[in-house]
């Protein structure tokens, strides 16, 4: 598993997508930042807001599913779906001896970290340069940070169970292109639900998704209840991604 | 330990309602060099797909190694190496991080393989010439290298020459020839190139339409390959004195069926034909008989055969 880890990190570190999604982030994060801070562009009524933290205004562009769906499905399309298509290369992987549940742990374990990367670090970390740069520091106090950790580790457990989505649909559609398309009509449709649908039962069951979730995690007070119930929502859901990956992966024949 | 390196065991593969595989027993030993002999579809791919696991089988059991659990299977596969079709390369890649990428897949500790790898099918030189930019030949010869990268024991190569040049074509060979005599390399090799392989292989499996039709030696092959006289008479002993004391020869068979073939004087069948009369006996048939690689299995498989 290790080595199969090191080959991915090998791969993912020459991925010419994942460099130009890296340097557009950083750029689109800091420039969107910058606007904020510097009150060029006022964005109000985000949960970032009513925490008392309006510079990071600019993060809420990033937790919207419909935009950060394009970043992680393009990530896949063009550092997973290649290897089954393009290039073919997948079958060197299934026949290098390891299992096929390794192959696609190792696979998932280090394209959610990618993606982790471009889709939360990336503007994290820009943010708190820019804050410190136009001394705004004193934003990140302790209580802020901590609704920060709260809130991203909640969102983090839900993008965990969205990447695994957007991994098994690579793996099936084997077309970059696919792989770019369908999570984002996933991602149309969770949203039509969320603004659209009326119908009591539907709404719980979107509730209870992961796509509901991503939005919860960025709530000011949220009760323990809440909270766990969340958790239990991205645990839940990452389980039963992964073990389907795993049973496709398995089954899978390779062309 | 079993003395097969691969058994397969009535192995079938069905797509929806049609077999591409059915019922096919193959046996290779340690240190042979099997061609795999059949027209596009005849089901050869499919076949070496079953093997490296990249496909599962309908029905019938593969032992590689003397394993046939399906769950170990990917554990020997470790002492194996492959081309199936094209070959995979990360075109984005240079020749050493493509090798760079299955060291690390594999865990083969230490980075000494991929140049020695490199230097053994001559691209030690590329530098930073990324894949996508190699000639046909050169990204056969990198996948050769994959395929070569763990020292594999057994190593299966499907269609390796496509885009070789002439030249390409003969290094492949005599490399091949070179690792499976110092290193004991077993080879299960397929191609369209029948000259080829009959100068490679040490055994052969011809399929046709998803069956086996026949498994033979290489010397079994020259056997029945060879150009003889095929002459039938009424008295064979006597033929045979006639045969060694008249003309002189004892490059010759009697069968169980009591046909001779005369392995000399093909091109002097008058000769024959009229010292076999001169001396009483009388001949009921006489032929000449013997094939090239490419019309023994034209022949076998139904096909035009070409003289």
């Amino acid at each position: 598993m290790t080595n199969l880890i090191r080959a991915e990190l090998y791969k993912l570190s020459r991925n010419k997508t994942f460099w130009v999604l890296i340097t557009s982030l950083t750029g689109f994060s800091a420039l969107l930042h910058l606007l904020i801070i510097l009150d060029w562009w006022q964005l109000s009524g985000t949960e970032f807001d009513k925490a008392q933290l309006s510079d990071l205004n600019a993060l809420s562009t990033f937790t919207i599913p419909l935009f950060f769906n394009i970043i992680v499905s393009t990530l896949a399309g063009f550092y997973i779906s290649t290897e089954f298509s393009q290039s073919g290369v997948i079958k060197n992987q299934m026949m290098s001896g390891n299992k096929r549940a390794n192959i696609f742990m190792a696979k998932y374990l280090v394209f959610s970290l990618g993606a982790f990367i471009v889709t939360i670090l990336i503007p994290l970390i820009t943010a708190f340069i820019l804050i410190i740069f136009f001394g705004q520091g004193d934003t990140l106090s302790p209580t802020n940070l901590m609704y920060l950790a709260r809130a991203y580790g909640l969102f983090t457990l839900q993008f965990l169970s969205f990447t695994g989505i957007v991994l098994l649909i690579a793996i099936v559609t084997e077309d970059s292109g696919k792989t770019i398309l369908f999570p984002l009509l996933l991602s149309i449709v969770m949203f039509a639900i969320e603004k659209l649908i009326t119908v009591p039962f539907i709404k719980m069951m979107y509730e209870n998704t992961i796509f509901y979730q991503f939005s919860e995690a960025f709530k000011y007070t949220l009760t323990s209840g809440e909270m766990i119930k969340s958790i239990f929502i991205g645990v839940i859901s990452l389980i039963i991604i992964i073990f389907l990956g795993i049973f496709m992966v398995n089954r899978k024949e390779i062309k | 330990m079993s003395e097969y390196i691969l058994k397969t065991n009535k192995l079938s593969k069905k797509y929806k309602h049609e077999f591409a595989l059915e019922n096919i027993n193959v046996t290779i030993k340690q240190g042979d060099i099997y061609g795999f002999i059949g027209q596009n579809g005849a089901g050869k791919s499919t076949m070496l797909r079953l093997i490296i696991g990249l496909t599962f089988p309908t029905s019938g059991s593969i032992e590689l190694f003397g394993n046939d659990n399906r769950n170990e299977l990917t554990g020997v596969q470790k002492r194996m190496g492959a081309i199936i079709e094209n070959p995979a390369l990360f075109l984005n890649m240079t020749a050493r991080e493509n090798l760079e990428v299955h060291r690390l897949q594999k865990g083969i500790p230490g980075k000494e393989c991929v140049d020695k790898t490199l230097e053994l099918v001559g691209l030690k030189d590329t530098g930073k010439k990324k894949a996508k930019n190699f000639s046909l030949g050169m990204k056969q010869r990198l996948g050769l290298a994959i395929a070569l990268l763990s020292d594999p024991e057994f190593i299966i190569l499907d269609e390796p020459t496509n885009g070789l040049d002439p030249m390409g074509i003969v290094e492949l060979r005599e490399l091949i020839k070179k690792l499976n005599r110092e290193k004991g390399l077993t080879v299960l090799i397929s191609s369209h190139i029948l000259s080829e392989l009959h100068q490679l292989a040490t055994k052969f499996g011809i399929i046709h339409k998803g069956k086996l039709l026949e498994e033979l030696t290489s010397k079994e092959l020259d056997e029945k390959c060879r150009q003889h006289l095929r002459i039938k008479v009424d008295d064979p002993t006597r033929g045979a004195i006639v045969l060694e004391q008249i003309l002189f020869t004892t490059d010759f068979e009697v069968m169980q069926d009591g046909v001779i073939k005369l392995y000399s004087h093909i091109d002097d069948v008058r000769k024959v034909s009229q010292t076999l009369t001169n001396n009483g006996l009388v001949i009921e048939h006489l032929s000449q008989n013997g094939d090239s690689l490419e019309s023994y299995f034209s022949k076998l498989v139904g096909g035009v055969e070409h003289d």
